[in-house]
């Protein structure tokens, strides 16, 4: 049970496609035993971090999302091909939504990809 | 024939104003003094006809939202009866400005209730309606907002029929970037206008262009925004805070996000 799952995701870089995204992370949230709010926060997640990724995703792209999925928390990188790839602004506004709704969010940039990692804890309650 | 108030073909739209104005005050003096039943149908008649015009002045505003605008005028409608009954003159309110927030909610209400974007099975709805309450029993039990494990063993649903009903109560929000936008731009997806690189962007300066969209709306919404992104409280404090669900902050983020996106986009 200690051991990390994996799980990957590739849905083609299109705002049509994200609900695909934003279901499989309120899945594999709710394995964690996400609350409720733990759960909604991912999905915005998500869906934020993807609106910052696709406008500068190369057409007919695709975007990577990969769950890491620990004993009590949850990242996501969503990595998204781009012809100029950059890091969004940290100063932006849509960075503070991320850090707001996650515990950590990281970005980087290697060679022609542009990767939004989040990370979220389990909030520290008592199991059943 | 609706063509007193807000009508067009006024040669003085003010006067006309004044008139519905005096209209209508007139019309409720004489349904407060009204004895017979009969009598007071036919005055509450006309003044429900006397302010149509106003009922489709506001439906119109949440036009290209995806629902009929027929079907506004006609919950809008339900609002400007309500008015009509509740109305007091004595307070000294001119009953238009006591009946457009009543209209208004009434339209946002439907919205909230039947507005999904994506039709969704009766038996979903009705998942939906229990899974709001479970919420809230056991994040007032709690103290926290509940697991889908939980709400399961509350519900005695299946788990992944808790994430199905939970996924459709969002079933709204997937208006923010998916839903074609009807506004200009023919059945083009909101996410397809948000356009490649644009180069123009990097000297935006997103505090300053987010003013005035942050301006622009509902007070609640954005209300609700300062709460969850700037004070850092969960979705079930604000929940508990405004008085609402908690599925309702998330679809009004949800929502008011995409809203904010949008507009720094365009």
């Amino acid at each position: 049970m200690s051991a990390d799952h994996h799980v990957t995701l590739t849905i083609p870089a299109d705002g049509a496609y994200l609900s695909i995204l934003r279901t499989a992370t309120a899945g594999v949230a709710a394995r964690l035993d996400f609350t409720l709010d733990g759960i909604e926060d991912l999905r915005m997640a998500v869906d934020e971090a993807c609106a910052l990724l696709l406008p500068q995703s190369k057409a007919e792209s695709n975007l990577h999302c990969a769950f890491d999925v620990g004993e009590s928390s949850l990242t996501i990188a969503v990595t998204a091909e781009s012809l100029s790839p950059k890091p969004p602004r940290r100063d932006g506004f849509a960075w503070t939504v991320l850090t707001a709704l996650t515990t950590d969010v990281d970005a980087s940039v290697d060679g022609s990809s542009v990767t939004l990692r989040l990370t979220r804890e389990r909030e520290g309650y008592e199991l059943p | 024939m609706t063509g007193r108030g807000l009508s067009n073909d006024a040669d003085d739209p003010v006067d006309e104003r004044i008139d519905t104005r005096q209209r209508t005050r007139e019309l409720f003096k004489q349904l407060a003094k009204a004895s017979s039943g009969k009598a007071q149908e036919e005055l509450r008649n006309e003044l429900v006809q006397l302010h149509l015009p106003l009922v489709d002045h506001l439906a119109r505003r949440f036009r290209n939202r995806g629902e009929p605008l027929d079907d506004l005028v006609q919950v809008g409608t339900i609002g400007l009866i309500k008015s009509v009954d509740r109305f007091q003159l004595d307070r000294g309110v001119e009953f238009s400005t006591y009946a457009t927030p009543t209209v208004l909610g009434e339209i946002k209400r439907y919205f909230r209730d039947k507005g999904w974007a994506v039709r969704v099975p009766r038996r979903l709805q009705e998942l939906r309606l229990s899974l709001a309450t479970a919420t809230a029993d056991l994040t007032q039990e709690l103290g926290r907002s509940p697991t889908v494990s939980e709400l399961s063993a509350r519900l005695k649903v299946n788990e992944d029929d808790i994430l199905e009903g939970l996924e459709s109560a969002n079933a709204y929000s997937t208006l923010s970037l998916d839903a074609p936008d009807l506004g200009e731009t023919d059945g083009q997806s909101m996410a397809d206008s948000l356009g490649a690189d644009d180069d123009a962007l990097e000297g935006v300066d997103y505090r300053e262009s987010l003013k005035p969209l942050l301006a622009q709306l509902d007070p609640r919404a954005k209300h609700i925004l300062m709460l969850r992104f700037f004070r850092g409280m969960t979705q079930s404090q604000i929940a508990g805070e405004v008085g609402i669900s908690q599925m309702h902050v998330s679809r009004i983020l949800s929502r008011t996000l995409a809203q904010l996106r949008a507009g720094l986009l365009e």
